[in-house]
This record gives structure tokens, C-alpha cells and sequence, in this order.
């Protein structure tokens, strides 16, 4: 935790950093969901890795996960877990071979 | 007696309780919207009708995630300063951060106002004509002479309440009313319940003198003094309507006989989607009295246009293309789907008209009413129709819920914030250090939600 | 209070802490965790009342339909319970008939109060807030505020839920699973849909969910922050360690639903098609939705909560044996480290296995072996659970005390629900039983008198703490063995039934299909015979065994009267404890005085040992307590490190 006042000018600083990439990344998702990849999907992919990016930026800076507590990491890593699960397991009951699922 | 780590940190965790909890709480709420990011998908993939692209306002959701990341960074500076004892600056930063969330909440209502008032109308071979209701959009049902009324035996879901159900939507005045037993009344909160004792009387007297079981349902049959015209929104009646019914109920299960005067719906059209119309030159929308020839034409157009377009920009040089054009989102969304920009067809150059912009209805008022054509839709053409709300589909639906849901929490937050500048002020002379854990978590559940709008806006205005 | 404690700075702005609050500071809106605690199990308990007086009106439809119920003119009459009961369930029923709706109503508010008004509130809530901080040894709970607005969140949903039976439209009807469509379009077309049963029962869920996660933020909050100096992770009783696991799974598991109660919701009530596909008729009209949703979506993120919290009924009862078991067997609980790891197993596959409930939806084969490949898996952390508590009687000289008996009956009884539990985990024998009295039967074994007599076991063991006076044994055991006999009558033809292909949902309790119900074998034959001894005419087949599980029903509702007897005569009149540590146990919440104050504890506590040091060779007592250097002596808070260095770690 910066807590010295040269650690919290420095901290400042980076926090003003930070806002200013996700601002730009803000344009270039907006931009980018204009530009006609091969498929929508790909566009859809590369959404997402920006927005993820952009996200891990505010968990990793903003939200400084980049220096935490061990706990709070194990804590994230079960629900991250729990959160794939609930994602992948239900996406994948719709894209059964039989295709019994979709109705 | 005090609680320990409520300041400091316990020595084997490094964490202060707090600290604790928030980062608990996050995990639920990572849950929370990760149930509904995967809705979401499923939801997606499931879809049976075209997933909307761009069709949001990306302007206001630009604005608001620019106003989003800046409030991040306002919230984390005045726990910068609080932490340096720069007081003022602290409660700067903590003001601002509180005005850009109300900032983001206002745009929220501009965008949702729009939604609410903007209408799309499934025609019945799939044809979708979206746009403006001028007058709004009521049923009108006359030559009704008598209110055909129930009431229920035992209390029910639905049971005789015509004062606050069925007279608000009499035209012109509500005439007097007579009575099964011949007494003249206005129909009014008083005499109404005296009217429903009265019928309930007679049917537990029934009950006991036939050894019912229950207490039956008891009608009750009120003739208006002069015919009666209702003029009603079909949300407000039981069941829709068939069209040219003969009988409607209201939502308090009154009935009344008559005739439907007008079930027809005017409708200013802005746009018309016929990506689901099996055979798009005889769609309904071309009918005479509808959209008619010219506007066929200006779509034949658009879409031989947008064919061309898409041959020359992925033809393979062989005659055919290296992408299939049915499988084409936005390709299909250019050949058919055509905004109508004016209350008259133009002949459409070159130049762009083509281009399905997003075309946010924002602002559209009265002094815009001609600037679309007014179709007069009848009720028989007519498969669904509403506004763009969750029940149009499953994309608003999700939309309205994952945007409402991130609303309440943009709302507890700023609420939460506001409190610690507002009310610890004690805290803030005694004892800033603790106040400053308490802005660090506010802090942290503020960046989560920025975090979720990072995922939200391209999901649903932009992808 | 321990050193490191010592060591911040008192500043606070708690000026409640420096006077005695008033009684309703103290035992109404107060933020001391064993009064929330007990709050907590009180509601429980009258939850858990009601629920199981619903389920008597079922049986009785079941067992007797078209009859009218017993004492129904009576109760009708009288003064003013009359007056509530007609407007609650007499309304519903002419002539004291239970009918199809009545039934429907029964049945889906029976299993919610039970669930998540009844158990969660007393095996979780009640429990882990009364004992938890006595046992890690600290002052209170991280946050006393929010705890107290977690049991007043708890207090509306239940509010809420009672309140829907007085609604015009009567209460939900829908089954306590709440499957759309069917949920999401019955009864849309009503006079004002914001006064309906289903909305009220939709908007208690998610105020019983919010008071749920914030419940469980303070418990796993105070486990990983408070624990007393010494007490580390691996000398933390085994009912701070699954409580601690219940928690985590409240918390991430209750979300998803709260996301189908607002979905479902939206549904109802702004008309979207969430759980709605395209082209949905209802009476051969077609309904005026866009359709587009799926069925399908509901049943997952409703199971994504509902296998965890199965998980969440039954770990409190195992919590509650771990400390039951070993102070009467006298013997350390056995396994406790593999108890430990079996326990975070299970919580961590529990959330993987959840659409073995959906094996019927059409989900498709590959889902359903990957499910039923985790459904099995999972069994496997429940019988070590199981095992350990088994393997502790071994050798123990056993106090039969009531929780002792109770605990005792728990093993067998959770076994049989287990074990039948398997059959069910593989497709091909699901298919015959889904939907079944079998399915009923399983859980119902796990939960009743698994679940239920745990916490019996719980309030026998930790009432002496509490009000400073034991239960009466001999009450206690005239609740014990009417409860075992009447539950096995209710929930063991179930199996029978079930396998004969009974539906779960029949409200005449399948009189009107001959073609299952008149099937006969040897225990509907000793059924009718038995009857017959009586002179009471019961048929040989299927359906006298409904009979025999609503005598069982009323043999376990008598069992319950001494149960109520003892618990509110106990408080002035119980035999007083001469000790505050009456039954020798080593955990920490006996070193408490008794009652424990506000504040807990009077001494510095340290642990310097583990949570079930008993019979230890080579001692003259047989029991170590935790927070003592040597027998009778409480440790130093000197004497361990200052920084629990092994804590962190487990
Ligand atoms: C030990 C391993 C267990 C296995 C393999 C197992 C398996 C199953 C399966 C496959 C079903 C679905 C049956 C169907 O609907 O067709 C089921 C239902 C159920 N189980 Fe278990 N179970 C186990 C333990 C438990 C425990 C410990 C509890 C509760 C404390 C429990 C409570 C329930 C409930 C409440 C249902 C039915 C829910 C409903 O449909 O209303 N089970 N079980
Ligand atoms: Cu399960």
C-alpha cells in the first residue's frame, strides 16, 4: 500500500496515466466495432480482449490488485472458477452435438 | 470493548476488515452479473431473430463511459489527498466524482425515455415497422349500453373495481348509471362498494339457502343512461382483443358488449426491417395504404445498392465473393433494413443512404411529426407491437436489465460517497485515517462498477 | 481480547458501546451477535413450525382426498387464530377441502419456508452467529450494524412471504422451484399484478438473498480477520470450518439466483420472454410475447444455486455433530484434517454439479456425462464426512444424552438420504425417477431428520450457554424417539412409491391413476395388515401407503410437543449449571461465563491448542480445553508468538 506521501504523489500520477489509456481504449473499442472484420464474431472477439484489457486495468491499478493480500487473490481465483463455470457450462448445454437444447 | 482491524491491518492477513468484506461483496456481485453476462450469451445464441447492432444511442453511451472513467480516477485522487490531509482537494474530488454519476444517471434517462417512446410493430409476415405513436395508441369500442360486472365469491386476482378500472377510459363525461333494481346512481367509490355488499349479500345468502361450499361469484349488471364510447390502451384490458371483437374486459374482469369503432394504429414509420420477411417485395409494408410503390422502389434500391457494394468490396474477381452474404450481420442489415428519413420517399444517390447508422430517436417531437410517413396499420396485419421495452425482445430485455441493474448500483454507490462527504465530517477531524479506509473500499466497489460498464457498453451498444 | 488487538488506537465514534442500550437496543434491534443469533434460530424454529403445519394439510389431502380436514370447523371458529386461518388457507378450502390450488399453494410455500426460511435461518444463520465468535474467540462479529440489518432484511422476506397468503390472489402456486413457463405466464392477467402471490414471493427472495450475502460476507469476514491469538486455521473447530464453507457458498452461489428471481420477475411483470420460446400457446392461444427466451436458461440459474445450497442444509448439521459427537463419545473427533479438506472439496464441486437436476430438460448427452461424472465425484467428500463423524464413535464411552441421541439417529438417517442419492446421479435411472416420491424421499432423508435433528442436537448442546440452564433429558427423549419413528413412517414409503412411479405433485395423492397406485407388494401388504389390527380398512396397495405416512406425519408432530414444552419451560425451570463449561468440552465458547456478556470473554483467551483435545493418555481429566497451558489454568497471552505465524497458512 503506498502510503508514504512521495509513494501517493507517485501513485497520483499513475492513477492519471491509467485514465487517460482507458479513455483512448475507450475510442479505439468504439472505433474498432465499426471496422468489418472477416466475421462479426471476430469483432466480437476483438471487443472483448479490449475490454478485458481495459478492465484489467482498472482491477490491477485502480483496484490495486497488482499488490494485495494472498487472500484476496484465493478469494478471486474460486469465484473466477465459479464465474467460468457458470459462463461455459450453460453455453456449452446450448452447443450440444445433438442439438436437443435449443429450443 | 472494541472490534479489532477496524483500522489497521491484522499483522497475518494484511488486511483490515473492511477490506475484507468489500472484496466479498465483489466476489457476489462478480456472480451476481456473471449470471447475467451469461444470460446474456445464452440469450445470444439462442436468438431467432437478428442480434441488434449499433442500435443504441453510442453517443450517450460513449459520454457515459468517458464520465464512468473519469469519476474512477476523481475517486481515487480524493483518497489520494485524504491520505496526504489535503482536505479541500479531498472534498473536491469527492464532489465531483458524485456529480458524474448523477451526470451518468441523466443520460441513462434521456436513453430510457427514448426507448419508451419509440414503437415497433411486428406485421404479420414478419415485416417490422418501427417508429412513433403520435396520438399513443387506444382501442375505441362503442354502442356499450350496460357494464357486465363480477364479483368475486372470495377474494380473487381479479374482482369488480369499475371506478378505478373501466370509467377512466369513458369518453366525454361518464353518464349516470341505473341499477338492476332500477335505482339511478353515479358511479363512484361510495356507491360502488355499497353495490358490491350488497351482491355479496346475495351470494352467501345463496350459498346457505342452496349449502353451497363456497360463495359463488355474483354478477352484477349496470345500464348506462346513454350509450357509452371507451377509448383504452390494450394494456389495460384483460386479453387482447380479436380484431372487429365484439366484447372487451377489463383488467377488473368487467366486460361490456358494443362494437370496436377504431382498433387501427397510426404509426409514424421510421424504419422498416424485413430481414425476417420470407418474400421482401410482397411484404405488407408496400400495401397501398401502408408504405406503398415509392417507398418499395427507395428499398429496391437501397438494397441492389448494398448487393453492389458488397460484390465490389469482396468479389472474388470470378463473379462470386469471398464472403457469403447471408451469413453477413451487417451486410443483411444494409440490404434490408431502411431507416425513412423523410415523409417522402427521395431518389437515392450513391451516396451513403444506404448506411444503417444507428439512429437514436432522442429528441424526436412534435415539430418532427412530418418528417416520416404516417401509416394507419390495421389490427389484423398486426402480430405484436410494442415499445422498446423489455417485453419487445430478448435484446431489450437483457439490455433494460443489465443496464437497470448497473443503474441501481451507479446510484447506491454515488449515494454511499455522498454520505462520507457529507455526514463524516467528525471522522474526517478525528480520525481521517479510518475515513480513508472507508473511502478506499466506496473506492473500490465505485471501480467494480466502472469495470462492469467497461463490459457493457461494447456488448450492448456496440457489438 | 487479544494483544495484537491491543495495539490500534481506540478512536471510535461507537457511542453506544459506553451505555447500556435499552431492552429494545438490546434484544430487538441489537448488534451483539449471539442475541442476532439467537433471534436467528427462534424465527428458524417458527418457520420451520409452519412449514411442517402446511405439510400436514398435504398429507392429509393426500392421504384422504376430497375429505374434509380434521378440527377444520373448530379452528375456523376460534377467535382470532380463526380469523387469520380463514383468511390464510380456510378461504381455499370449502368445506375444509384441500383442493388442487390450495394444494399447489401448500406446496410450493412448504418447500420455500423450509429451505430458506427455516433451515438456512436456524442451521446457518442462527448457529454460526451464536457460536462462531465464541469459538475463534473473539468480541463480536467484523460488522455488528450490518449483521443486525442482515437478520431485519431476513425478518421482511419472511414478512413478505407469510403476507402472500392474505393477497386476494392467495400465495405462489408454482412449485418451491418456480419453472418457467409455467411460472413466468400463470396468472399473468390480473386485476394488479404488483399484488399478486408470485410477485411478493419474487420480491422476499431477493430480500432473503441480500440478507443471505450479507450474512455471509460478516461470517467469512470475521473468520479470516478475528480469530483469537493462537487460534489458527488448523485449530479451528471443525464447525468454524464448515460454516466458513457455507458461507463462501451462499455467497457465490446465491447470485445466480437472485439474477432468475429479477429475470423471472421481468417476465411477470414487463412482459420480456427471458424463460419464454417463440410461439408459446397457452389454451390454444397464442401468447402475446416475443418469445425468443429459454426454459432452459431459469433451470440453470436456479440450480446453479439450488445443488450448493443442498450443501448449505446439510455442512451446518455436520458442524454441529463435530462438536456434538466428541464431547459425548469423549474422543477427538477423528479425521479432522481430512474432515477439513473433505468439507472445502465438497464446496468447491458442489458448484460444478448442479444440472444433474436437469438430466429430463433435453440437455443433451455430453452435458449429462460430464454431470453425472461430477455428481459422482462429489459423493465421494460427502462419505468421508460422513466416515469421520462414523469412525469417532469408535471407542468412545458414549453419554447418551438427547443431542447425543439425535446425533446418533443423524448418521443412518443421512446415510439412507445419501446413498439414495447415487442412483439418481446416473441418466438412465433418473429417467424413471425424476420427478418422483424417490426424489422426494432422498432429500427429505438428508434434510429432515439429517438437517433437522443436527440442529435438535445443536440446541440441546450450546441452551446451557445460552440461558444458563440445561434441557430437560427426559422431554428431551420423548422428542427424540416419536421424532425417529415418525419421520421413517413419512419418508421411508416414499422410496416405495417413487420407484413405483408415484409423481411428486399429485394432490390426491394418486388416486385417480389406478394403473400405478394399485400396484402391491409385501410393505403395502403389512401396511394394511397393520391397519387392519385396528380395524381401520386401509387398501393393499400404493395408496394405503399414504395412510401410513399421515399417521407418521401426526406421530411426528405429537414428538414435537415436548420438544416446544421443554424449550420455553427449560428457560426458568431447568436444572441450573453448577460450571460454565458443562458437558467438559475444549472448544472456546465454554470458557465464556454463562451467559456470555457482551463483550464475551473476561480473560485475555489465546488457543495454544487444537479444538478436540479429549482422553488425552496420561491426564487426569479427559478433555484439554483449548485456551488452557495446563488443566484448570488458562495460557498467557505470552505464551504464543505474536504473530500467529502458522495462521495464514493452511
Ligand atoms: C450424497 C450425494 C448426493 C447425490 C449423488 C445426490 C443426487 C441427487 C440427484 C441426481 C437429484 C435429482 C433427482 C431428480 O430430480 O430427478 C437430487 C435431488 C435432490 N437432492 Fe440430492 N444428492 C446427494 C445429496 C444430497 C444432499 C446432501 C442434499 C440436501 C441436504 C440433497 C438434496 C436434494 C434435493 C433438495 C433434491 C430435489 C430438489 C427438487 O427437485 O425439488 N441431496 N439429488
Ligand atoms: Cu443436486
Amino acid at each position: 500500500m503506498a502510503d508514504s506521501p512521495q509513494e501517493i504523489q507517485k501513485a497520483v500520477r499513475k492513477i492519471l496515466w491509467i485514465g487517460a489509456i482507458l479513455i483512448v481504449f475507450t475510442v479505439i473499442t468504439v472505433a474498432l466495432s465499426y471496422v468489418e472484420l472477416p466475421s462479426h464474431s471476430w469483432n466480437l472477439i476483438v471487443g472483448m480482449i479490449v475490454a478485458t484489457f481495459k478492465a484489467a486495468l482498472v482491477a490491477l491499478v485502480f483496484m490495486h490488485l497488482n499488490h494485495e493480500a494472498k487472500l484476496i487473490y484465493k478469494i478471486l481465483a474460486f469465484t473466477t472458477v465459479f464465474a467460468l463455470a457458470i459462463f461455459l457450462l450453460i453455453y456449452f448445454t446450448s452447443l450440444d452435438p445433438l442439438e436437443f437444447a435449443r429450443f | 470493548m472494541d472490534i479489532p482491524y477496524t483500522v489497521t491491518a491484522r499483522p497475518d492477513t494484511g488486511l483490515y476488515n473492511a477490506k475484507v468484506g468489500i472484496w466479498l461483496f465483489l466476489a457476489s456481485e462478480v456472480m451476481l452479473f456473471g449470471g447475467l453476462f451469461s444470460s446474456y450469451i445464452f440469450l445470444r445464441v439462442g436468438a431467432d431473430y437478428p442480434w441488434p447492432v449499433h442500435e443504441l444511442n453510442v453517443t450517450l453511451g460513449f459520454i457515459n463511459t468517458l464520465v464512468l472513467i473519469g469519476s474512477s480516477v476523481t475517486v481515487l485522487l480524493a483518497w489520494a489527498s485524504l491520505k496526504l490531509r489535503r482536505i479541500g482537494a479531498y472534498k473536491l474530488y469527492m464532489l465531483i466524482t458524485v456529480l458524474c454519476a448523477a451526470t451518468f444517471m441523466v443520460n441513462k434517462t434521456f436513453e430510457y425515455k427514448a426507448k419508451f417512446e419509440h414503437y415497433s410493430v411486428t406485421l404479420t409476415d414478419g415485416t417490422i415497422l418501427t417508429g412513433h405513436l403520435p396520438h399513443g395508441y387506444s382501442l375505441e369500442f362503442g354502442d356499450v349500453k350496460t357494464l357486465n360486472l363480477t364479483v368475486a365469491g372470495k377474494t380473487s386476482a381479479v374482482d369488480a373495481d369499475p371506478v378505478k378500472y373501466v370509467l377512466p377510459y369513458v369518453k366525454g363525461d361518464v353518464p349516470k348509471f341505473r341499477t338492476e333494481a332500477g335505482e339511478e346512481i353515479t358511479l363512484d367509490a361510495a356507491s360502488f362498494a355499497k353495490l358490491k355488499a350488497e351482491a355479496h349479500a346475495k351470494a352467501v345468502e345463496k350459498a346457505k339457502a342452496e349449502q353451497l361450499k363456497e360463495v359463488p361469484n355474483w354478477s352484477v349488471k349496470l345500464t348506462a343512461a346513454a350509450p357509452l364510447t371507451f377509448s383504452v390502451p390494450p394494456s389495460k384490458l384483460l386479453a387482447k382483443p380479436a380484431p372487429g371483437a365484439t366484447m372487451i374486459a377489463f383488467r377488473d374482469g368487467t366486460s361490456v358488449e358494443g362494437r370496436m369503432i377504431n382498433d387501427k394504429m397510426t404509426l409514424e414509420v421510421d424504419g422498416v426491417d424485413l430481414r425476417a420477411t420470407p418474400d421482401k417485395e410482397k411484404s405488407l409494408a408496400w400495401n397501398e395504404h401502408y408504405l406503398g410503390s415509392a417507398w418499395k422502389k427507395a428499398f429496391i434500391e437501397q438494397r441492389d445498392h448494398a448487393i453492389a457494394e458488397f460484390n465490389e468490396k469482396y468479389g472474388d474477381g470470378k463473379g462470386g465473393t469471398t464472403r457469403d452474404p447471408n451469413k453477413s450481420a451487417t451486410h443483411q442489415k444494409h440490404q434490408f433494413f431502411m431507416h425513412l428519413h423523410s415523409a417522402k420517399p427521395e431518389s437515392h444517390g450513391a451516396d451513403g443512404a444506404h448506411k444503417a447508422e444507428a439512429h437514436a430517436p432522442a429528441g424526436h417531437g412534435e415539430a418532427h411529426a412530418s418528417h416520416h410517413p404516417e401509416v394507419q396499420l390495421e389490427r389484423k396485419d398486426v402480430q405484436f407491437f410494442s415499445n422498446f421495452t423489455p417485453k419487445l425482445n430478448s435484446y431489450y430485455a437483457i439490455y433494460f436489465t443489465l443496464t437497470g441493474l448497473h443503474g441501481m448500483h451507479v446510484v447506491a454507490g454515488a449515494l454511499v460517497l455522498a454520505y462520507f462527504l457529507v455526514c463524516n465530517g467528525r471522522m474526517l477531524r478525528e480520525d481521517p485515517e479510518r475515513l480513508a479506509n472507508r473511502v478506499e473500499v466506496g473506492g473500490l466497489f465505485w471501480h467494480f462498477v466502472d469495470l462492469v460498464w467497461i463490459f457493457l457498453f461494447p456488448l450492448l451498444y456496440l457489438l | 481480547m487479544s494483544a495484537a488487538a491491543h495495539t490500534h488506537d481506540h478512536t471510535h465514534d461507537h457511542a453506544h458501546d459506553h451505555h447500556e442500550p435499552g431492552f429494545i437496543g438490546k434484544y430487538v434491534f441489537s448488534t451483539d451477535h449471539k442475541v442476532i443469533g439467537i433471534q436467528y434460530a427462534i424465527s428458524g424454529l417458527l418457520f420451520l413450525l409452519f412449514g411442517f403445519f402446511l405439510m400436514l394439510l398435504m398429507r392429509w389431502s393426500i392421504a384422504y382426498p376430497g375429505q374434509p380436514i380434521p378440527g377444520f370447523d373448530i379452528v375456523s371458529r376460534l377467535p382470532v387464530i380463526g380469523g387469520i386461518f380463514n383468511e390464510m388457507i380456510g378461504r381455499w378450502a370449502p368445506g375444509g377441502v384441500v383442493n388442487g390450488e390450495l394444494y399447489n399453494m401448500l406446496g410450493a410455500m412448504h418447500g420455500t419456508i423450509m429451505v430458506f426460511l427455516g433451515i438456512v435461518p436456524l442451521g446457518f444463520a442462527g448457529f454460526v452467529n451464536f457460536v462462531m465468535p465464541l469459538q475463534i474467540g473473539t468480541i463480536d462479529m467484523a460488522f455488528p450494524r450490518l449483521n443486525m440489518w442482515s437478520y431485519w432484511l431476513f425478518f421482511i422476506s419472511g414478512v413478505g412471504m407469510l403476507a402472500s397468503f392474505f393477497l386476494g390472489t392467495g400465495s405462489v402456486q408454482t412449485g418451491w422451484t418456480m419453472y418457467s413457463p409455467l411460472a413466468s405466464t400463470t396468472a399473468v392477467a390480473v386485476t394488479n399484478i404488483w399484488m399478486h402471490g408470485h410477485t411478493w414471493w419474487l420480491l422476499s427472495m431477493v430480500f432473503n438473498i441480500s440478507a443471505s450475502l450479507l450474512g455471509s460476507v460478516n461470517v467469512i469476514t470475521t473468520v479470516i480477520n478475528l480469530r483469537a491469538k493462537g487460534m489458527s486455521w488448523m485449530r479451528m473447530p471443525f464447525f468454524c470450518w464448515a460454516m466458513f464453507i457455507v458461507a463462501f457458498l451462499l455467497l457465490l452461489a446465491f447470485p445466480p439466483l437472485e439474477v432468475a428471481a429479477l429475470l423471472q420477475f421481468s417476465d411477470r411483470v414487463f412482459g420480456s420472454s427471458f424463460f419464454l420460446p417463440t410461439g408459446l400457446m397457452e389454451g390454444g392461444q397464442h401468447l402475446d410475447i416475443s418469445g425468443g427466451g429459454s426454459p432452459l436458461l431459469y433451470q440453470h440459474l436456479f440450480w446453479f444455486l439450488a445443488h450448493p445450497e443442498v450443501y448449505v442444509l446439510i455442512l451446518p448439521a455436520f458442524a454441529i455433530l463435530a462438536e456434538v459427537i466428541p464431547a459425548n463419545t469423549r474422543r477427538p473427533l477423528w479425521g479432522y484434517k481430512a474432515m477439513v479438506y473433505g468439507g472445502l472439496t465438497l464446496g468447491f464441486l458442489s458448484f460444478l454439479v448442479w444440472a444433474h437436476h436437469m438430466y429430463l430438460t433435453g440437455m443433451g448427452t455430453m452435458m449429462s456425462t460430464y454431470f453425472q461424472i461430477t455428481t459422482v465425484l462429489i459423493s465421494v467428500p460427502s462419505v468421508i464426512l460422513l466416515t469421520g463423524l462414523m469412525i469417532s464413535l469408535y471407542g468412545g464411552s458414549i453419554r447418551f444424552t438427547p443431542q447425543m441421541l439425535f446425533a446418533s439417529a443423524f448418521l443412518p438417517m443421512f446415510g439412507i438420504g445419501g446413498l439414495t442419492g447415487l442412483p439418481l446421479a446416473f441418466t438412465f435411472i433418473d429417467l424413471a425417477l425424476h420427478d418422483t416420491y424417490y426424489v422426494i424421499g432422498h432429500f427429505h432423508y438428508v434434510v429432515a431428520p439429517g438437517s433437522i435433528f443436527a440442529f435438535f442436537a445443536g440446541v440441546y448442546h450450546w441452551y446451557p450457554k445460552a440461558t444458563g440452564r440445561k434441557m430437560n433429558d427426559l422431554l428431551g427423549k420423548l422428542h427424540f424417539w416419536p421424532s425417529l419413528v415418525g419421520m421413517n413412517l413419512v419418508f421411508a414409503p416414499m422410496f416405495i412409491q417413487g420407484m413405483g412411479g408415484f409423481h411428486r405433485r399429485w394432490y390426491d395423492g394418486g388416486k385417480y391413476f389406478e394403473q400405478t397406485s394399485s400396484a402391491s407388494n409385501w410393505f403395502t401388504e403389512l401396511t394394511s395388515g397393520f391397519f387392519g389390527l385396528f380395524g381401520m380398512e386401509v387398501p393393499n396397495n400404493l395408496l394405503g401407503l399414504n395412510v401410513l405416512m399421515t399417521f407418521g406425519a401426526i406421530i411426528l408432530m405429537l414428538g414435537q410437543v415436548p420438544f416446544i414444552l421443554n424449550f420455553f419451560l427449560s428457560i426458568k425451570g431447568g436444572e441450573k449449571v453448577t460450571s460454565d463449561n458443562p458437558w467438559n468440552c475444549t472448544t472456546l465458547e465454554w470458557a465464556t461465563p454463562t451467559p456470555p456478556p457482551h463483550g464475551n470473554f473476561t480473560f485475555d483467551i489465546v488457543a495454544v491448542r487444537g479444538p478436540y483435545e479429549y482422553s488425552v493418555p496420561g491426564m487426569n481429566q479427559d478433555y484439554f480445553p483449548q485456551w488452557e497451558s495446563e488443566p484448570g489454568k488458562a495460557a498467557e497471552p505470552s505464551a504464543v508468538p505474536s504473530a500467529p505465524a502458522a495462521a495464514a497458512h493452511h
